[in-house]
């Protein structure tokens, strides 16, 4: 008896794991063929939930706006170990003979070869980067469209946005690990001359490192709790602060709406970071996602506290903006029926940007004589 | 009570001088530090107080911290979620914390029970396997106050919850008394002395007593009709417990509820403390957790600010991390010649 019952069980189990394997293949290959679809699918893929909210809300949205047309898959959750089974998915879009266009979005390296191999076996796919971390010469080589955020030129823009608001004083906090970095120490530099061609004192502060330091993100955020008002007191409120670390803006912003001095741009600029953390936004159901919305309500809780045009940021997250434009631009292109190489400019871009999104961007070649690798810039906005 | 320095204490003391002299030198506002410097004693020092009881009943250092904060970490979010503000969301938020301690920590110390002389190293496990189990729990509770939950996504709290509004420095701007230039957190400190005076109490009572019995002797307590594992079991409450209480009391200075892995990070500066205090896993006083909070919350104040300003910018952390850690090992050595001298 107890026997029979076990190997039901057993039975039991193995349909269900059975089932469960086979059930998201099939209502990713099959659903779709099922209705009548427009004859070509753009595939994106993107991290996981827990690995990055934003770049897997962007691809949902896009999978919600072009249900016929987009596919969605996420690459795995252990990226670093499992990277030949993200190539292996990446490539697995290109068996698809509808698949007119693959984008993917990462933010790390190592992808580049899917890429190379769609490029070998159907050369016909639109490839679009939003974005990955190769060496950039070779994702130019092989890959169709890449973009990605111009991150050391914001050494420039923000220090220029800041003197336009005011600032007479440029705060630069960060730790050892982060300035190890080239891009962040790069940026830093640029950040430097700037300043000192505009006329502003820069000022460099350590914090301690919250990856290789003995309290972590705590003992970070607790000095910048105490430094912040030290400093403000000797340079005054005409004062811009940037941190090179997202957690140090829940801190910054705090002290910001309390001793009024000046925050040009967060390190990874986004309404959906610190903003509503520390202005304890209370973001309806139906307001979810919706950042029209939520840029309203920071304006407001700013000028509650007196802060108008003294907080700036960009409108919409970099990291949900640029997979969801990756998208458009390879719908359009295919819907157009134009290649790459004919339809891409700065100009196209830009034009597209404000179509699509409604967003002022700049978009600069990542070198001269690239005509396929563009650096993003947004147009901010002024709380 | 007579105070007996220990080595390590008189090592960081000297150490403190030299950073007072340094930061008097570099013109640092010396006066709003020493009022600083009281917030950040009672913010951190009841976390430091937690580790005494499991360390009273001979079960170690409480590595295993994480189980408490994050009972304190559930307690407060139900406190935002019900909206309770002021004294009333901050007394609320502890009686959920010390409810909740109470249940995590007879379940850790169970566990520590069948792990009799091996409790710090699975207290270590036990926060890293604890910690990702809340994360798990923090994207999927039924939380519903929008205040709390991710912009993007609605589902899920945020990894920072801000108390502005709720009980934010509640005990920071209580009773604060001006002396000069000095403004000395009185209502802080006095709810710091009420977690001392209920420890001291504790202790003295039956079952105080029988913890100190058990950690000088075991083998003799049980003779004398000790139930060894309930009284663990007590201490390992009371650690949790108290740790749950000491993380309400860190956040609303602090002025965040971190959720996910901000309750990590928070161990190993109670640890060092109370080692700094003279404090050791065999053995520490409530005045070494004491002196040793204040002392370490101190240099710590004091080093990143001096080390920035005498410095170049890109060595000042990585020195100071060294110096200030090496006079940690320093002052330990010491503590060691001088117990075989």
């Amino acid at each position: 008896m107890k026997k029979g019952i076990s190997l039901i069980l057993v039975l039991a189990m193995v349909l269900i794991s059975l089932s469960g394997c086979s059930a998201p293949a099939q209502s990713q290959a099959g659903a779709p063929e099922a209705e009548k679809a427009p004859g070509y699918k753009i595939g994106i893929v993107t991290p996981t939930l827990s690995t990055s909210e934003d770049e897997y809300r962007a691809g949902e949205n896009m999978v919600a706006k072009y249900p016929d047309i987009v596919k969605h898959i996420t690459l795995p959750e252990n990226f670093n170990v499992e990277l030949e089974t993200a190539i292996s998915q990446i490539v697995s879009l290109a068996d698809d003979p509808e698949m007119k266009a693959v984008v993917v979005v990462s933010g790390q390296s190592g992808l580049l070869p899917a890429l190379q191999k769609i490029e070998e076996t159907r050369p016909e796919i639109i490839t679009v980067t939003a974005p990955i971390w190769d060496d950039p010469d070779m994702m130019a080589q092989y890959i169709d469209i890449n973009l990605d955020t111009d991150w050391a030129r914001r050494g420039q823009t923000i220090v220029e946005k800041a003197h336009n608001m005011g600032a007479k004083t440029f705060i630069h906090y960060s730790f050892p690990t982060h300035l190890a970095k080239e891009a962040i120490s790069k940026r830093k530099e640029m950040m430097k001359t700037t300043s000192e061609q505009l006329g502003m004192t820069f000022v460099e502060i350590v914090t301690p490192d919250p990856q290789a330091g003995d309290g972590g993100v705590p003992a970070m955020q607790q000095f910048l709790r105490e430094d912040i008002p030290r400093q403000i007191e000797k340079y005054g409120v005409d004062t811009n602060i940037f941190g090179s670390n997202c957690p140090m803006y829940d801190v910054i912003l705090d002290e910001a709406l309390k001793l009024k001095f000046i925050m040009a741009e967060q390190c990874c600029p986004t309404p959906t970071q610190a903003f509503p953390t520390v202005m304890n936004l209370e973001i309806a159901a139906e307001d979810v996602g919706n950042f029209d919305k939520i840029n309203a309500m920071i304006s407001e809780k700013a000028a509650d506290a007196d802060m108008t045009g003294r907080l700036s940021g960009w409108p919409v997250p970099i990291t949900i903006f640029l997979p969801e434009f990756a998208v458009e631009v390879a719908k359009d292109l295919i819907d157009s029926g134009k290649t790459p190489e004919e339809a891409l400019s700065s100009e196209y871009l830009i034009a597209l940007a404000q179509d699509k999104f409604g967003v002022g961007v700049e978009m600069n070649p990542m070198k001269p004589e690239m005509d396929n690798y563009y650096l993003t810039i947004m147009d901010s906005i002024f709380y | 009570m007579r105070i007996k320095l220990k080595p390590p204490t008189i090592v960081i003391l000297i150490y403190l001088a030299m950073l007072l002299a340094g930061g008097f030198y570099v013109g640092l506002p010396l006066f709003p530090i020493l009022s600083e410097s009281m917030v950040k004693f009672a913010m951190n020092g009841i976390m430091v107080l937690s580790l005494l009881p499991m360390i009273h009943a001979g079960v170690g250092l409480n590595f295993g911290m994480p189980v408490g904060l994050s009972a304190a970490l559930v307690g407060m979010s139900l406190a935002i979620q019900f909206k309770l503000q002021g004294g009333v969301g901050f007394l609320s938020s502890l009686v959920f914390a010390i409810a909740i301690a109470v249940v995590f920590g007879a379940a850790y110390g169970k566990l520590l029970n069948r792990l009799k002389g091996r409790e710090e190293i699975a207290g270590v496990f036990t926060g890293f396997a604890f910690i990702p189990l809340m994360n798990i729990f923090w994207t999927v509770a039924p939380f519903t106050n929008r205040q709390m939950l991710y912009p993007v996504g609605g589902v899920g709290l945020r990894p920072k919850i801000s108390l502005d509004g709720y009980f934010r420095f509640i005990l920071d701007e209580t009773l604060v008394i001006q002396l000069g230039k000095i403004s000395i957190p009185l209502g802080l400190l006095l709810f710091y002395a009420l977690v001392v005076a209920v420890i001291a109490l504790i202790f003295k009572t039956q079952n105080g007593k029988a913890m100190a019995a058990l950690r000088l002797n075991s083998g003799f307590a049980r003779l004398s009709g000790v139930d060894e594992n309930r009284v663990r079991l007590l201490a390992v409450i009371l650690s949790t417990a108290i740790a749950a209480v000491g993380m309400c009391v860190y956040s609303q200075s602090f002025g965040f509820v971190q959720l996910y892995d901000g309750a990590s990070m928070l161990t190993f500066p109670a640890l060092s403390a109370l080692l700094i205090g003279g404090g050791g896993s065999r053995q520490a006083t409530i005045t070494n957790a004491v002196a040793g909070a204040y002392l370490y919350q101190f240099v710590y104040l004091l080093s990143v600010p001096v080390a920035n300003a005498i410095l170049i910018p890109e060595l000042a952390e990585l020195l100071r991390m060294i110096i200030t850690n090496g006079v940690i090992l320093f002052a330990m050595l010491m503590e060691r010649r001088w117990q075989h001298a």
